[in-house]
């Protein structure tokens, strides 16, 4: 599964990564797999503005992968 | 009613948005418009260069005419206008261009004011500051997620 990242998020991981995640995870067990490969970015995937995308859909933690080639992950964001 | 949401990847041009805009509101009383412009300074002081401002190949332009258009909704505005530059602003040039125009002032005012407020933390754009100090994400503060919450 192809996991894309923007912002800050971008800065500390890269534009995107491969994880093999099984098909009944949810966001949030993703969120857990992220974090523990790269313990510095627990506070900022766990913000609650930090939001999850799937197919440009916003999707919460009990979303499940089944579906989904790509999950993007947006940390807050800010115009003007 | 008009409304114009978009992106601009290079210089702003904030006479050439208020020209459009007045063109379009000729049978209106009141056009008001905000133009936010690159700081030359950080919060803490340091000199900064320039913004940068990353966004998201299609929910970025999403978010401009969802914000754009709900503003249209909410407030007896005839036209709307957001402008916003993306990729890198040198400090003192223009960001933003947000405008409306209605029959009279106050709606236009509101308008101008909302849509500022939601870009400031629903327009999905990255910004960074780059300077001597190197390079500093910017968020939006508690202060912009108040004033976007006074709108309801």
């Amino acid at each position: 599964m192809r996991i894309l990242f923007y912002g800050a998020l971008a800065d500390r991981l890269g534009p995107q990564v491969e994880v093999d995640a099984p098909e009944d995870w949810t966001i949030a067990q993703l969120r857990e797999k992220l974090i523990a490969a790269h313990p510095g970015v627990e506070r900022m995937l766990c913000n609650q503005r930090t939001r999850a995308f799937v197919g440009d859909t916003l999707v919460f933690d009990d979303y499940r992968l089944s579906n989904a080639n790509t999950v993007e992950f947006l940390p807050p964001v800010s115009g003007g | 009613m008009s409304i114009v949401a978009r992106l601009e990847e290079r210089a702003l041009q904030p006479d050439h948005e208020l020209a459009a805009l007045l063109d379009q509101a000729k049978d209106e009383g009141a056009v008001v418009n905000f133009v936010g412009v690159a700081r030359p300074t950080s919060k803490s002081g340091d000199p900064v260069d320039q913004l940068v401002l990353d966004h998201h190949p299609r929910l970025t332009v999403q978010s401009l005419q969802d914000i754009a258009v709900s503003a249209a909704e909410r407030f007896d505005v005839s036209h709307v206008r957001v402008v916003h530059r993306c990729g890198k602003v040198a400090s003192g040039e223009p960001i933003v261009f947000a405008g409306a125009a209605s029959a009279h002032r106050r709606a236009a005012f509101d308008a101008a004011d909302y849509l500022m407020d939601r870009l400031k933390t629903d327009a999905i754009f990255w910004k960074r500051e780059v300077g001597e100090a190197g390079s500093q994400w910017i968020e939006p503060t508690e202060g912009d997620y108040a004033d976007r919450d006074r709108w309801g």
